[in-house]
């Protein structure tokens, strides 16, 4: 299946890009999406998404929705990708 | 009641909300945690309004590094003046009609509940989760609404919280770990989410329009994204 995804704030500026499309297995999970971005743009799995491996920093929307990362993904979701950014 | 003098000065809001709206935010204290770069155009903006008593929270002093968005506070604050006591200057001299109070110091579980004692909205100008864990936990308490908002480079978000009708800030960001120190932040992008902050704020005083209750706003000013992402 083929599902769109958007980046947001510093995972934008480290994939270069604002959104991209993907070939993904059928029905998998949020969870199982990051684990495939992760070793397709390495520079999230070093940098962002994890210390000691887990999902650490990682929001995520499907088609607009907040979702949780067992969510099962659906041909044509957007979802998007967004950092909790602490700033003040 | 408003004085002639008010009436004038809020002449073009209250084409908006009227002067039951303006007596609403005269009547409303409003606390502003974090006086750096979103709490200056937060209070700035919230005096602007007419908010009739505004709480200023902080206990750092301004640095030179902080001038490119920290707009209360000037050279002559440097190394000097806590920045409440900084602003607190300025709002005066701005809006003699309202009044500014301050604590300067660090939030904690044991001084929050007196601290914020009679704040009618908490406006979230931090810039770590730790003490908007704390606010979070204080919002939903006392059932205080809470505004929040982060920043970092040229991106923002907002989203507001009330207690028993949206998810909390720690629901949101289960994950969110200690991230402090030195982010990059541009004036003008704190000045925007700031302005939406304010907003919220005034939307939830006033009962005007509808507040980001269960959405989560995320701009990217660089790129001209504005989303909002629903929380339910």
């Amino acid at each position: 299946m083929r599902i769109k995804l958007r980046y947001f704030a510093r995972y934008r500026s480290l994939v270069g890009k604002g959104e991209e499309e993907l070939e993904v297995p059928d029905g998998i999970t949020v969870r199982e999406l990051i684990d495939i971005l992760r070793e397709r743009h390495p520079v999230l799995k070093n940098e962002v998404f994890a210390e000691d491996d887990d999902l650490a920093d990682v929001n995520v929307s499907r088609n607009g929705r907040y979702v949780r990362f067992d969510e099962m993904l659906e041909d044509g979701d957007v979802v998007a990708l967004f950092p909790p950014v602490s700033g003040g | 009641m408003l004085s002639e003098r008010e009436l004038e000065r809020y002449d073009r809001q209250i084409m908006i909300f009227g002067t039951e709206g303006q007596e609403k935010l005269k009547g409303s204290k409003v606390a502003v945690v974090g006086v750096g770069g979103l709490g200056s155009p937060v209070a700035y903006y919230l005096a602007a309004a007419g908010v009739g008593t505004i709480l200023l929270i902080d206990e750092q002093t301004p640095e030179l590094s902080n001038l490119n968005r920290q707009i209360l506070h000037w050279e002559e604050d440097i190394g000097k003046n806590p920045k409440p006591l900084s602003a607190k200057w300025k709002l005066e001299r701005f809006n003699s009609d309202i009044k500014i109070e301050t604590f300067v110091g660090r939030l904690t579980e044991e001084n929050v509940d007196e601290v914020l004692d009679g704040v009618d909205v908490i406006v979230d100008c931090l810039d770590n989760f730790e003490t908007r864990f704390l606010l979070d936990d204080y919002a939903h308490r006392k059932g205080v609404p809470l505004v929040h908002g982060a920043v970092e480079g040229t991106f923002g978000q907002v989203t507001t919280i009330v207690p028993g009708v949206t998810k909390s800030l720690r629901e949101i960001f289960p994950n969110a770990g200690k991230k402090e120190g030195k982010f990059p932040i541009l004036g003008a992008t704190a000045g925007a989410v700031a302005s939406i902050q304010v907003l919220e704020a005034i939307k939830l005083l006033t009962g005007l329009g509808e507040p980001l209750l269960n959405r989560f706003l995320i701009v990217d000013l660089a790129f001209n994204t504005f989303d909002v992402v629903d929380l339910r």
